[in-house]
């Protein structure tokens, strides 16, 4: 590794994908880029590996994203100067395309005869087709509903468009001039880029450039070794649950198992449940996928901060989702709502990180990022207008060295609020209130971050909310290390009057003229033992308002004498607390995950997902739903012998016509 | 007439000086005093003591004093503020923390928003509310509010800003609240958002009033100290204290509106820029200003600066227009150090003190300045015109361990060093040209601050940029700004919502340009303003669009309200800034806005004797250190012996006493008609 052209090939590489990401953003077309800069460009190697991303705009949750499938598909030999592929396939792609809104180009890059690399963006179109405006419906079960899709194909051959494909996928989408808009944006940044390297090949020549690609890819992998290396060496596992789609009730169980090796790290998510007829599903391929490795890409990150972006942080990061599972989906599963999953999956991976450092950095935040939209209809059109309310995320968990961030979890910082101002210019919606909300700090050494209360009022005749992304309505997000386990979600309609209702987990709901919707986030869990916290620093919370009196006698242990604190008798309180309760758990999931887990113990949960896998794909979901709902039902603890027995008679009453033959073929595969 | 400058950095205090009645641009003085922090003043009046001495100033010579302070930037980046409490609508107590919800750095698990400089407990919230449209839903109680102020007074603030739900519509609420405040008589200083800048968005309003109110304390007390000096010493003059918007207001107004003066610091360098381009003809510049610590870049297009409504200051955004500067942390003190295998330089710096090592004031750490010095590029025994010896035996020193580390010599290690650093710089500089869609082609670099002239020409050639001006006096270049800045004021109208016809338009516009109008006669007695301007600005959006577009509006276009003409003008600069436009779509207006301008006195163009010939400038002939290896021919030449004509070929360096041009091989230097340098890369 040169220590000079290391440094000075990494900023130029830099300085080229930052460029092409602000022309891609500056010139994109729709307003959803715009607003939620859901797009990105990198610079990767021939064999398809990012050797720069850029940092500074953009989505970041790509990094170590590979090219390797697609580009194989095409084949290099195929590929000529001036040739684009676009893709917007997650099967063919094995998993580079995370859902089919997300298109992808990819633009190789020639100096001479030679292929020194690939320019690459994606953009997240607002429409591709499908049942819906937008593409996404959570409730969408294949990917026939979530509008058109195209395998690896040559958008320019030669430099010439390739016009037959563009029509078809025009007609194909509700916003062709837009999305063709922004596809023109991502194309003017690959050509950016590619001027810029092939620039700096000429300047420098192809031998130095190519080996500022191995320094810059090889210093960041040392980097991300050298923070794995941290972790002891061992294994671990931790499961945890997205709430269904049709019932809150149902769970969706996924679990990661971590192992550390000196340097490197291996997740493997066998045991989480079969893909869902829902568009929670993502595809990640054989390969090291970052979806599945983000709760350690991001710890990198925040170990190194000056890490180089680049692929070469994935590389000691070793990830493994059997097919078929939720994590790892097969066509033709939906996928248009992953990121929730996403969430879950970092969750678990953090579970086990806080098992392997006996605490890790972060325990569970909201886990989930409700988008509220709204539609009315045009008062001087009559005509349907959407419009986008307000993110609504939650308070992050706390941290191993600070208390949780209110009102945003780390994963879903990158949303911006809309200014309650615009939204009621824009709607027919008076917001009566955007709060933090009292009392739902988790408690722990360092509490969670504060979830977020909305009442929005209607003053139209009618008015059409479809909410996406909601999350943690029945199970919280749990603490570690003796933090309590944070709150959960809910939404309410016309708080405070005699109709008051309690409506849970929205995805469309229409509400009539003064009616008022009220929706709270959960909040993440508490980190590290409420009684060890400073007295002054749970002052602070009450001062603020946000702890009331009661929680701070109840949950950290205050004995006030009047207004102040009485210390040695709170003192007296906390030893006698501790002394009563013993030593703190490693986490703590709080009441409706415990009743949960004293039916289905996470083992047998896993082994519930396992024997499902074993199914033909038609019956997987249906003996798991029915499997899991009977036991649970029958409220007694699972063990090996319930399991087997309550499979074996669901398969002989089910699956014998359909799924015998099939089964046998399955397993024996 | 005298017009003085004065830019207070943090090691040097700079004035620049000019008198009318002595010629023009080429007859403007300069000279620099160390500064005294914490008591910045005491600098301040050491140097016009000085001044007067040297300029033999009668008492009442008229004088026009620009003072540009970063009094009140430092006030909110060290958040050494008073305590103040913050009015609100009921049900919004959070507006200061949840702030845009957005995280800086979502990928770090230990981010977090920057806390507010208000504590929730100090946040009242009125049982008021005005909608949208602005009509009252509940009527605001004047008990209320009272009795916060009186709470807010128990616990301890001094001061209160208000910032009430769509009071950028309707403002009588905010107004009560004022008078209500005002009329408990316990002292508390109000801050009402809506008279400060009446924009829709609650939460960069409420910080537009936090901001205003958190600094008043600063700012008054300093320009209080400086109106005392001048009020014994220079009864005549007229203070005006510089603004972010890269213009000036009078000093009286800096007190009850110190929030424009934030990010006035590197705004009037960007002044000081467009002017010397106009004169020199270069009407497109990317201005560059290295310091000890960071670098400032701007965009001057058509010899205007680029606005931002998007600035920051310290952890907060303001939302007012204001030249738009992109900082990065590279500066003549930045650290290099090895991070494991690889060389790294920044962000740490040296500062101030103890400084680079070769200063001998104690740093250890081998910086760019110790870098520059080894390469040949700095003259130890010219350093600010000799003041300041450079050490080179103590620069080498701090070099060797990073040259034993990558096994080298220390020269190499020193210039990889500046190519390490340039390559960092350029990594902002692409990005930051690209989101304004401007090529490094079109443009010329200006250079100024303390290294901006070493290290400049250097990056110029990394970037791609061909030609650098380097201005006649670029380490005082901010004070100088203040010689050439023009009184102004932005007026503001959102008009997001409202279905504006022709009619409404002309209005509007009406209204906020006699805003803009009363703003300046408030400034300066009548016979001291010269040419007045009024810019017209529309911020626009195709209808489902979620940004906006500024657009500029020629005066008769504004007044005539030719709606037609207008939307052209949107769609021409949406295609400029973004490739495309859609002129059959329907557009709306979200904000207009007014800049006025009101000229004073500035100094006019006068060239200066044209060359005989160059040989007396050139002072020494030194080895310097270019793309791997010493070059032993370099010229060294002393800038104040150059004339127009004189051109210097590259490799060379031409020395002044308060900074040093670098002539890399591929440039050669041409003295222009007034004493500016212009660098052109050859072929």
């Amino acid at each position: 590794m040169d220590p000079v052209r290391t440094e000075v090939m990494k900023n130029r590489f830099a300085a080229i994908v930052e460029e092409g990401s602000s022309i891609a953003y500056r010139t994109a077309h729709t307003t959803f880029v715009k607003m939620t800069q859901d797009y990105q460009v990198a610079l990767a190697t021939p064999e398809g590996e990012y050797f720069a991303y850029p940092y500074m705009s953009g989505v970041t949750n790509f990094i170590g994203l590979s090219l390797r499938a697609t580009i194989r598909e095409i084949g290099v030999e195929n590929m000529s100067p001036g040739d684009i592929v676009i893709c917007n396939d997650p099967f063919g792609s094995e998993g580079m395309c995370t859902h089919t809104m997300d298109i992808h180009l990819l633009k190789p890059i020639f100096h001479g005869a030679r292929i020194v690399g690939f320019a690459w963006a994606f953009i997240h179109a607002s429409d591709v087709g499908g049942a819906v405006p937008g593409s996404i419906s959570p409730t969408s079960t294949d990917v026939f509903q979530e509008g058109i899709r195209m395998r690896a194909t040559f958008l320019y051959r030669k430099g010439e468009l390739n016009e037959q494909l563009l029509m078809i996928f025009r007609d194909n989408c509700r916003i062709p001039d837009q999305n063709w808009g922004d596809l023109q944006a991502m194309i003017a940044a690959l050509k950016t880029m590619e001027r810029r390297l092939v620039e700096l090949c000429d300047k420098h020549g192809v031998e130095e450039i190519e080996g500022g690609i191995r320094d810059a890819m090889d210093f960041a992998e040392m980097k991300a070794r050298s923070v794995i290396a941290a972790i002891p060496d061992g294994e671990w596992v931790f499961g945890d649950y997205l709430e269904g789609v049709r019932n809150p009730e149902d769970t969706i169980f996924v679990q990661a198992r971590m192992t550390v090796r000196g340097e490197e790290v291996w997740l493997d998510f066998t045991g989480s449940d079969p893909q869902v007829q829902a568009a929670l599903n993502f595809v990640t391929g054989d390969s090291s996928h970052p979806f599945l490795g983000l709760a350690i890409i991001n710890y990198v990150l925040t170990m190194e901060p000056d890490i180089p972006i680049n692929n070469g942080i994935i590389r000691p990061i070793h990830t493994h989702a059997p097919k078929g599972t939720i994590a790892n989906a097969v066509f033709p599963a939906a996928m248009g709502n992953r990121w929730v999953t996403v969430m879950r999956v970092f969750d678990a991976v953090l579970g086990c990180l806080n098992q392997a450092l006996g605490g890790g950095p972060v325990t569970a935040g909201a886990g989930q990022g409700g988008i509220i939209l709204c539609a009315f209809k045009d008062p001087a059109t009559g005509l349907r207008k959407a419009s986008v309310v307000q993110p609504l995320i939650g308070g992050s968990g706390g941290r191993s060295s600070a208390d949780g961030i209110d009102g945003v979890d780390g994963p879903f910082g990158f949303l911006r609020s809309t200014p309650v101002e615009a939204i009621e210019v824009d709607t027919p919606l008076i917001i009566r209130r955007f709060a933090l909300q009292p009392d739902s700090l988790a408690a722990g050494y360092h509490r969670s971050g504060a979830g977020v209360v909305i009442d929005m009022e209607n003053t139209d005749v009618e008015v059409l909310f479809t909410v996406r992304g909601l999350d943690r309505f029945v199970l919280r997000p749990w603490g570690t290390n003796g933090g309590h386990a944070g709150t959960t979600g809910r939404a309410i309609l016309n708080p405070g009057r005699e109709d008051e209702r309690d409506i849970g987990k929205i995805k469309v709901l229409e509400i009539g003229y003064g009616d008022v919707l009220r929706m709270m986030t959960p909040a993440g869990g508490g980190y590290g033992d409420p009684l060890d916290r400073e007295v002054d620093r749970i002052m602070a919370d009450l001062r603020s308002g946000l702890l009331s009196r009661g929680r701070a006698e109840s949950d950290y242990g205050l004995v006030f004498a009047g207004d102040a604190v009485d210390e040695a008798a709170t003192a007296d309180r906390r030893r006698a607390l501790r002394a009563a309760r013993g030593p703190v758990a490693a986490f703590v999931y709080g009441p409706e995950r415990d009743a949960h887990d004293r039916i289905w113990p996470r083992a047998l949960r896993a082994k519930l997902a396992e024997r499902a896998l074993t199914l033909s794909p038609a019956l997987r979901n249906h003996m798991l739903d029915d499997v899991r709902d009977s036991l649970r039902a029958a409220d007694k603890t699972v063990d090996e012998a319930v399991l087997d027995a309550a499979v074996a008679a669901w398969i002989a009453r089910h699956g014998a016509m359909r799924g015998r033959e099939k089964t046998d073929r399955v397993a024996a595969e | 007439m005298l017009r003085i400058g004065i830019d207070i950095g943090g090691t040097f205090t700079d004035f620049a000086v000019w008198r009318e009645d002595e010629g023009g641009y080429t007859a403007i003085h300069s000279f620099k005093v160390p500064s005294t922090p914490p008591s910045f003043a005491d600098a301040v009046r050491e140097g016009l003591d000085s001044l007067i001495e040297r300029f033999d100033i009668p008492a009442d010579e008229e004088i026009l004093l620009v003072h540009g302070t970063t009094v009140s930037t430092n006030a909110v980046i060290e958040r050494s503020g008073p305590p103040l409490a913050f009015l609100t609508t009921k049900g919004f107590p959070d507006i200061l923390n949840l702030q845009r919800l957005r995280l800086e750095k979502p990928v770090d698990m230990f981010s977090n928003r920057p806390p507010s400089l208000i504590p929730r407990e100090l946040v009242f919230e009125i049982d008021e509310r005005i909608l949208a449209d602005g009509s009252v839903d509940r009527p605001i109680d004047a008990a209320e509010v009272a009795a916060a102020a009186l709470a807010a007074k128990e616990a301890g603030a001094t001061g209160i800003a208000v910032c009430f739900l769509n009071s950028y519509r309707n403002p009588a609420h905010e107004n009560a609240a004022g008078a209500a405040i005002a009329a408990v008589g316990n002292g508390l200083d109000v801050t009402l958002s809506s008279a400060l800048w009446p924009q829709q968005n609650e939460y960069e309003r409420a910080i537009v009033a936090v901001l205003n109110a958190y600094v008043k304390t600063a700012i008054s007390s300093y320009v209080a100290e400086v109106e005392e000096y001048l009020h014994e010493r220079l009864p005549r003059a007229r203070l005006f204290i510089t603004r972010s918007n890269g213009g000036v207001m009078a000093a009286r107004v800096a007190y009850d509106e110190p929030v424009h003066t934030l990010l006035s610091g590197p705004a009037a360098g960007v002044t000081a820029a467009c002017f010397v381009g106009e004169m020199v003809g270069s009407p497109n510049l990317l201005t560059m200003d290295m310091g000890g610590t960071s670098t400032d870049m701007s965009l001057i297009r058509d010899c205007l600066p680029q606005v931002s409504s998007q600035a920051e200051v310290g952890d907060f955004p303001l939302m007012m227009p204001v030249t738009a500067i992109e900082a990065m942390g590279a500066g003549g003190g930045s650290i290099a150090w090895m991070d494991g295998p690889v060389l790294k330089v920044g962000p740490k710096s040296a500062g101030a003190r103890p400084g680079p090592a070769c200063y001998g004031q104690g740093g250890k750490a081998p910086t760019l300045s110790d870098a520059y010095l080894l390469c040949g590029y700095l003259n130890p025994d010219f350093f600010l015109g000799g003041r300041m010896g450079l050490r080179e035996d103590l620069a080498e020193a701090a070099m060797r361990p990073l040259a034993e580390a990558m096994n080298v010599d220390v020269v190499t290690a020193a210039e990889s060093c500046v190519a390490v650093a340039s390559s960092n710089m350029l990594t902002k500089v692409l990005p930051f040209l690209a989101r304004l869609g401007v090529s490094p082609r079109e443009l010329t670099l200006v250079l100024f601050g303390g290294a901006g002239a070493v290290h400049g020409p250097l990056l110029a050639d990394e970037v791609g940029i061909d030609r650098v001006l380097v201005p006649r006096t670029p380490s005082v270049f901010c004070a100088f700004g203040g010689i050439v800045s023009d009184l102004m004021h932005d007026a503001v109208r959102t008009v997001h919502g409202l279905n504006i016809e022709s009619k409404d338009l002309i209005a509007a516009f009406g209204e906020i340009a006699g805003e803009a109008r009363s703003w300046l006669a408030e400034q300066v007695e009548p016979e001291w303003l010269g040419e007045t301007h009024l810019e017209y600005h529309a911020e626009m959006r195709y209808i489902g669009q979620s940004f906006q577009v500024d657009v500029s509006l020629p005066e008769t276009l504004a007044a005539a309200g030719d709606m037609r003409a207008i939307s052209d003008a949107f769609h021409r600069e949406h295609e400029r800034l973004f490739n495309h436009c859609d002129p059959g779509a329907a557009v709306e207006f979200t904000q207009l806005r007014v800049r006025i301008r009101g000229r004073m006195r500035v100094p006019g163009r006068d060239g200066l004797a044209v060359a005989e010939s160059i040989e007396e400038a050139k002072v020494a002939v030194r080895r310097a250190r270019f793309g791997g290896r010493w070059r032993d021919d370099v010229g060294v030449f002393r800038r104040e012996r150059l004339a127009p004509g004189n051109r210097v070929p590259g490799p060379a360096i031409i020395e002044q006493v308060d900074a040093t041009v670098l002539v890399p091989p591929a440039y050669s230097a041409e003295v222009g008609e007034f004493g500016d340098l212009m660098l052109v890369k050859e072929g």
